[in-house]
């Protein structure tokens, strides 16, 4: 069977700095996978990495789509391919409209597969039906995309959007920072509910406890740019108890 | 004065009364201002000053633009102003509260205009002088439905030297556009706008010119206590264009709000020029200035706010911002304050850059093509900005203006052609 998201001995510098030091990760069909990691180890970096963003060199290593390797796509080709990327900060776009960015994100899906582009009315309807199981009501689906909200609200218009583009790979950078209780459980339902047979995701978090929410199949911490050890759902409250200089050091 | 700088040539034009004589001795001193002189650095006018050029002294038929249509959609009465000669049918059936006078014969308003008209600018001076059309017009009461002045003319021979003066008396109330569109060699509208005491006016200028015409506009604005003008300029069309505008705040807990758009391409050169005069204090201006520029389109803002000594509680914000889209494109910015008195607040800035790489990847990152996903950040630019005008018929031609220049840049947002 491919892999839906190989990467390969990932090798990334920003200017002359190495930041990712020779990453390997193999996400099957089904399959959730979390990465741990202290700040500064590189998760934010290899988020961006792989979904195609500029400012980074690849010095080395491979990142496969279905087997393909992506390296020369651009991020919106690597996103029709079926990638999805939720920002740890989402961005604010001031005068672009949420409704009109919502439809746009879509349709390029939709042609993209050769489908015909949602019609307004129909749109509507499916964007309200997922943003209320989010508590993402219709003033917040009115403003431009992400200005006003807060840091709780631009979560979960990531996961809205995940919801309505509908990944096979998807990518959650600390969705669960800056989070309440309440919206921890609002946000990990809606990602639960994306769990499927032909799906995967990577969900990086720097805590524990998102993982009681969102429950791994496979556990990897990262730290200084190299995934340091990898193991089941219990290596995460192992690092709960002994935290991540414990662990570094068992590598 | 070299011969060469004399243009338009004057020889046919017969100018009567004191004031056009004065303002004509004044044109005939100074000309067309030099690169040294320091308002004029960053425009110059040697291209136009070698054109030939006269003034037009007749009225032609009016040319098929897009101004009657816009007027039509929104309700508005058309005066129309062909090749800078007013078309005496339009000045028929104004709104009520609307009355028309002869600017050309009226002394009084003359010195009006003049006292309003930004000072030793050439088109204060030549277009006063040679009044290839003059216009006052008088607004009493809560005008009911909109005023567009249609500025239209096809020969591009000509220069065109309207000059139109619109006094609202205390508590009127108006909505009006100015629309540009013609092809004549020099469009030099000189505007003076004297609102009385609670006299609100909501103002919205196009500036869609013909590709061969410079576009030099004077505009001359007073406002008593607590008037308020909400002006927006969108500027797009023309070889060259300035929109001057000079503002006196004359009353107490006046508010002057102007924004204005540009929009360049190929070698096009947008000038926005204004000034604040805060003579008196409990007054409050903002300027909004965004531009968009590419190929090796050249963009100007030089805002100078000046607050006077006594002039204290005064609140004068002005901000601008430009986008390029292209490398050999350029922008010279040059926000100014001038603040005499001590109890004020005052800011400016002035932003020149690219379309923003994190807000485009956002957006591709969601699978949406760049091409599509600039044109999109930026109509946003724009759109945010235009979004500020209340009055909806205005904010809508302002759209369509944008929206019809992106598309004749290649800026699509609709459709999700790729790959
Ligand atoms: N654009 C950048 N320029 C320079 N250094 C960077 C840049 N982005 C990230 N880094 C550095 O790379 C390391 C990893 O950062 P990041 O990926 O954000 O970590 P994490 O998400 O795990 O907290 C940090 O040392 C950070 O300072
Ligand atoms: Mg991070």
């Amino acid at each position: 069977m491919t892999a839906l998201l190989e990467i390969r001995d990932l090798h990334a510098s920003v200017g002359d700095t190495p930041i990712l030091k020779g990453i390997n990760l193999t996400l099957n069909a089904g399959e959730v996978h979390a990465i741990m990691g202290p700040n500064g180890s590189g998760k934010s970096t290899m988020s961006y990495v792989l979904a195609g963003r500029n400012g980074y060199e690849i010095t080395g290593g491979d990142v496969l789509i279905n087997g393909e390797s992506v390296l020369e796509l651009s991020p919106d080709e690597r996103a029709r391919a079926g990638m999805f990327l939720a920002f740890q900060y989402p961005v604010e776009l001031p005068g672009v409209g949420g409704m009109s960015f919502l439809r746009a994100a879509v349709n390029a899906r939709r042609v993209e597969a050769g489908e015909e582009e949602v019609d307004q009315l129909a749109f509507v309807k499916m964007v309200r039906a997922k943003a209320g199981e989010l508590d993402i009501n219709d003033d917040m689906l009115k403003r431009a995309v992400n200005v006003g909200f807060s840091g709780g609200e631009k979560k979960r218009y990531e996961i809205l959007q995940m919801a309505l583009l509908e990944p096979t790979i998807s990518i959650l950078d600390e969705t669960d920072s800056g989070l309440d209780v309440d919206a921890l459980k609002i946000v990990s339902d809606g990602v639960n509910m994306l769990r499927a047979p032909e799906r995967t995701m990577l969900v990086i978090t720097h805590y524990q406890r998102l993982l009681n929410h969102i429950v791994p199949d496979h556990v990897h911490i990262l730290a200084g740019g190299k995934i340091r050890k990898s193991g089941g759902k219990e290596l995460a409250l192992q690092v709960e108890e002994t935290g991540y200089a414990g662990i570094d050091d068992a590598a | 004065m070299p011969a060469l700088m004399m243009q338009p040539d004057l020889s046919n034009v017969v100018v009567s009364g004191p004031v056009r004589t004065a303002a004509l001795t004044a044109w005939q001193q100074q000309g067309w201002p030099g690169p040294r002189v320091e308002s004029w650095r960053f425009t110059k006018l040697d291209r136009l000053a070698a054109r030939e050029i006269t003034p037009a002294s007749s009225l032609s038929t009016a040319t098929a633009g897009d101004g009657l249509a816009m007027a039509a959609g929104m309700g508005a009465h058309a005066i129309q102003i062909v090749n800078g000669v007013i078309d005496p049918a339009s000045l028929e059936g104004l709104p009520a509260g609307v009355t028309a006078g002869n600017l050309s014969d009226d002394q009084g308003a003359q010195d009006a205009m003049m006292a309003l008209a930004p000072p030793n600018h050439p088109v204060s001076n030549l277009s006063m002088a040679v009044m290839s059309g003059g216009l006052v017009l008088d607004v009493v009461g809560e005008v009911a439905r909109p005023l567009m002045l249609i500025f239209e003319g096809d020969d591009a021979s000509l220069s065109a030297h309207p000059v139109v003066l619109i006094r609202l008396a205390p508590a009127a109330r108006m909505v009006m556009a100015e629309w540009h569109q013609s092809a004549v060699a020099l469009s030099a509208p000189l505007i003076g706008l004297d609102l009385a005491a609670k006299a609100s006016l909501d103002f919205v200028k196009i500036q869609s010119e013909g590709s061969t015409t410079s576009h030099l506009a004077a505009t001359g604005v007073s406002l008593a206590g607590e008037a308020r003008l909400t002006g927006f300029s969108l500027s797009v069309g023309g070889e060259m264009a300035r929109l001057e505008t000079h503002v006196t705040m004359a009353g107490e807990g006046a508010d002057c709000q102007l924004s204005a758009i540009y929009l360049g391409r190929g070698r096009q050169h947008h000038d926005i020029t204004t000034v604040l005069n805060h003579d008196i204090g409990h007054c409050t201006s903002d300027q909004v200035i965004r531009g968009v520029l590419d190929d090796r389109a050249r963009g100007v803002y030089q805002g100078k706010v000046r607050v006077a000594e006594d002039a204290q509680k005064t609140d004068g914000q002005q901000m601008s911002r430009a986008l390029l889209l292209s490398r050999k494109a350029e922008v010279d910015a040059k926000p100014e304050l001038e603040i005499y008195a001590d109890d004020v607040v005052c800011a400016h800035g002035a932003t020149v850059g690219e379309l923003d790489a994190t807000q485009l990847f956002y957006l591709t990152s969601r699978g949406i093509p760049e091409a599509k996903a600039r044109a999109m950040l930026i109509e946003a630019f724009l759109i945010d900005a235009i979004d500020s005008v209340e009055i909806d018929n205005l904010a809508q031609i302002l759209r369509e203006t944008a929206t019809r220049w992106m598309a004749q840049t290649g800026l699509t947002t609709d459709g999700n052609q790729h790959g």
